[in-house]
């Protein structure tokens, strides 16, 4: 089926997963029946080891849903993946440590079989806070510019998909809020679709258009919650009433996910 | 001072300081020993070395191009087909336990046989030298160049994954550069390994180079050139082996603490599929050897075919005669070598364990057991024969000599290995030194420490089998050396056969011991 123009959508139906272990089956996904509006940047909560990465994975096509199937504008995972249509985010940030900074957002060129602007990476690295740093290795870098150089190679194909699995999750506080500032701007002015996963509240109603909470394993989605903040977001608009509320919300959610679960979500982490 | 800080070279000196002075204590050493009364008809002296390479400087260089040109080919060709054997393994998971099964068998064939049967088929040139080198070095670096290839984290795949890239751009993206720490700390042993097998090859019958100067010198009892001979043969190893560190270390920006041969398999499979497997290699290792003697059609007298060997030993009427004259050999040979094999390892795990109850002595200890490490022991296996006579003292040191340095080497890079935070919480207890040792540094060590055991049980069989085809005139080496000058190559065939077997015997009892410490102790490390 050929792509429908603008950013893509994704459709899950019926998407789950079963792990088979030595101890027996764990299911580590519901069957799930999930939409994602083209060109939003939506966040996945839920608390740790929940099947959120799980989750996006299966949306990558880096994994085999047991059940269902993911679409994404009508095509599946693998298509999407082999004209380089996504670009995926990864807890580590994956940095290949032979590579300089520069070296390493072009390699996400070379395996997407396009040629390399070595201006155009200057540019991207510039936006990202790491001028000057794109000989660098990434051995010499912080936590915190590590991750940018990850999202800077996730950027550099101009992915119409981009997932992004705890982007954040290595660095300090500071550096965190400071990135949740500026680098949804890089997508939003592309238009990308953008899914975030994230066990920070703040965060995820900082960034997105709209949060998906999700209960313990496996997976089911506890609260919907449409993030009608104004984009892009204002310096200290944590601070304001609107912001906690929906805060609150996302936090109400996560704890009845837990209290629904009980016990046997307990047992389950 | 002044001068100090203008060149950047002195003030480097600090760093280079201990191993320094731990040389100049060695020569100054070696100097004091043989200028003791009556050392001279053992020991040439560091100055009596230096006047007999300054006399026969033409003849020295002329022995020493000879020899190390073999040794470069061996150690291209051996490393190329290192490579090749990693990559065919890695490209076919299912044969993987079967190529690295013929390839153990390969690298336990005694070189010292191996050499002179290659000698006959090949003809006269240095094809069995370059030969020699190649089958000392590919094993060591096929080993951990197959383990580099998976060495990278899952989410690097990923990564290529996400891009609609398959196994081909990983391979060429991320595992051959992953690999390369590997590949180097390889080449690096490989080394010092090439020269000792083109040695080897030498004192097995070649016509010009240093093993056979070694050879002349032995017999005509020459002290100095012993000596000299062994020091440039160390030195040159020496030398290579830190070019070849030098080199990777500025190629590879962090190194990764590299295992040479990690453990296989926590749960064995069971004792009926390994005969199985056991018994499929050699069945494939039977038909590799017959078909290479077929296919070029090579005689029969000198290239024995496995009906041959098996006929020797088991259906002719002799056979009892061949098998009591092999295996008494033999027997003789393990009676020297087990000791010696075991006495290696026991010095090199206790003295690495000392050394890290008093880490000053460990800093200074480490450059000079990584340099002397590099040394080809083998080659100074007439210097031991001059030192401690033929008897079996001489030898049971050899072995020893050989097993110690890379097993030494091996612990104190494992007892490092104990994770910091560990030592923390034994600190935080304010636990003893002995405590942290039991309990957090030993389990470290003894992956590194299997790891060499198993590596330098070929190493042991080589060196107790040279020194005998050199000096003692007993053991399975002797008579190897007999067969060879009395052309019974079905006697040396079978040798190698059993040789070779016996030592992969010895590689699987110490796996499965291997495994079971493991399992109690470093259970992370398997897989």
């Amino acid at each position: 089926m050929p792509a429908e123009p603008g950013p893509p959508g994704i459709r899950c139906e019926g998407i789950a997963k079963r792990f088979e272990g030595p101890a027996g089956t764990l299911e580590a996904v519901a069957p799930l029946d999930l939409d994602f509006a083209g060109g939003r940047t939506t966040a996945l909560v839920g608390p740790s080891g929940c099947g959120k990465s799980t989750l996006l994975r299966m949306i990558a096509g880096l994994e085999a849903p047991s059940a269902g199937t993911v679409r994404i504008g009508g095509e599946t995972p693998a298509e999407v993946r082999t004209r380089a249509g996504l670009a995926v985010g990864f807890q580590d940030p994956s940095l290949l440590p032979w590579r300089t900074v520069q070296g390493n957002v072009a390699l996400a060129l070379k395996l997407a079989r396009r040629r390399a602007d070595p201006k155009a990476i200057e540019r991207l690295l510039t936006l990202v806070g790491l001028e000057g740093f794109g000989t660098t290795r990434p051995g010499a870098l912080s936590g915190g510019m590590r991750q940018r150089a990850a999202i800077a190679r996730c950027l550099v194909t101009e992915p119409e998909l981009l997932l992004l699995d705890e982007p954040f999750g290595a660095v300090d506080e500071l550096t965190r809020r400071q990135l949740a500032h500026d680098l949804p701007r890089l997508w939003e002015a592309r238009g990308t679709t953008t899914l975030f996963v994230t066990h920070s509240v703040t965060e995820a109603v900082l960034i997105s258009d709209r949060v998906l909470v999700l209960s313990p394993r496996p997976a089911r989605v506890v609260a919907d919650i449409p993030v009608t903040l104004e984009r892009p977001r204002a310096e200290g608009v944590e601070l304001t009433p609107a912001f906690a509320e929906l805060a609150e919300a996302v936090s109400a959610a996560l704890a009845r996910g837990a209290a629904e679960a009980g016990p046997k979500g307990l047992a389950a982490q | 001072m002044s001068t100090a800080e203008s060149l950047p070279a002195l003030r480097r000196l600090p760093a280079l300081g201990a191993p320094f002075a731990a040389g100049l204590v060695l020569i100054l050493l070696w100097e004091g020993l043989a200028r003791l009364p009556g050392a001279e008809v053992l020991l040439a002296g560091p100055w009596d070395v230096a006047l007999w390479l300054r006399e026969n400087a033409g003849l020295m260089g002329r022995a020493l191009a000879v020899t190390g040109a073999e040794a470069a080919a061996g150690f291209v060709l051996g490393n190329l087909a290192a490579v090749a054997l990693a990559l065919l393994a890695f490209a076919l998971p299912r044969a993987e336990r079967l190529i690295a099964a013929l390839a153990l068998l390969v690298f336990c064939l005694p070189l010292v046989a191996t050499g002179p049967i290659l000698r006959v088929l090949y003809g006269p040139g240095p094809g069995p030298q370059i030969t020699l080198a190649a089958l000392a070095v590919y094993y060591t670096t096929f080993v951990p160049l197959l383990v580099g290839l998976r060495a990278a984290p899952a989410t690097w795949f990923d990564m290529v994954a996400s891009y609609g890239r398959g196994h081909v751009a990983a391979l060429i993206h991320v595992r051959l550069f992953a690999a390369l720490p590997y590949l180097v700390a390889g080449l690096q042993i490989a080394a010092p390994a090439a020269f000792l097998g083109a040695m080897v090859g030498e004192f097995t019958g070649a016509e010009r180079g240093m093993g056979v100067l070694t050879i002349r010198a032995l017999r005509a009892l020459d002290v100095e050139a012993t000596w000299a001979l062994a020091t440039v043969a160390a030195l040159v190893s020496i030398a290579v082996y830190a070019a070849i560190g030098r080199a990777g270390r500025r190629l590879l920006n962090a190194p990764p603490p590299v295992l040479l041969a990690p453990p296989s398999a926590a749960r064995g499979p069971s004792p009926g599929r390994l005969l199985l497997r056991a018994g499929l290699a050699g069945a494939v290792a039977l038909a590799l050897w017959w078909g290479a003697m077929e296919a070029f059609d090579l005689n029969r007298f000198f290239a024995k075919r496995p009906g041959d060997v098996w006929a020797f030993l088991v259906t002719r009427p002799e056979a009892g005669a061949h098998r009591a004259e092999l295996f008494g050999a033999l027997g003789e040979t393990l009676a020297l070598a087990v000791p010696g094999y075991l006495a290696g390892l026991a010095l090199g795990a206790a003295l690495a364990v000392g050394l890290t109850l008093a880490p000053r002595a460990a800093s200074l200890a480490m450059p000079v057991a990584v340099t002397l490490r590099a040394v080809p022991i083998v080659t100074t296996a007439p210097l031991i024969v001059l030192l401690m006579g033929r008897g079996p003292a001489g030898t049971i040191a050899l072995v020893a000599v050989m097993i110690f340095f890379p097993v030494f080497v091996a612990c104190l890079h494992g007892l490092a290995r104990a994770p910091g935070q560990v030592l923390d919480v034994f600190d935080s207890y304010a636990a003893g030194p002995v405590q942290r040792l039991l309990h957090a540094q030993l389990p470290a060590m003894l992956p590194a420490f299997f790891a060499s055991a198993r590596m330098s049980l070929p190493a042991a069989m080589l060196a107790v089998t040279v020194v005998e085809w050199l000096a003692t005139g007993r053991g399975v080496g002797a008579l190897m050396a007999l067969s060879a000058s009395l052309s019974d190559y079905a006697m040396l065939w079978s040798a190698v056969v059993v040789v070779a077997l016996a030592t992969v015997a010895g590689h699987a009892l110490l796996g499965a011991a291997e495994g079971r410490v493991l399992a109690r102790y470093a259970g992370e490390q398997l897989r």
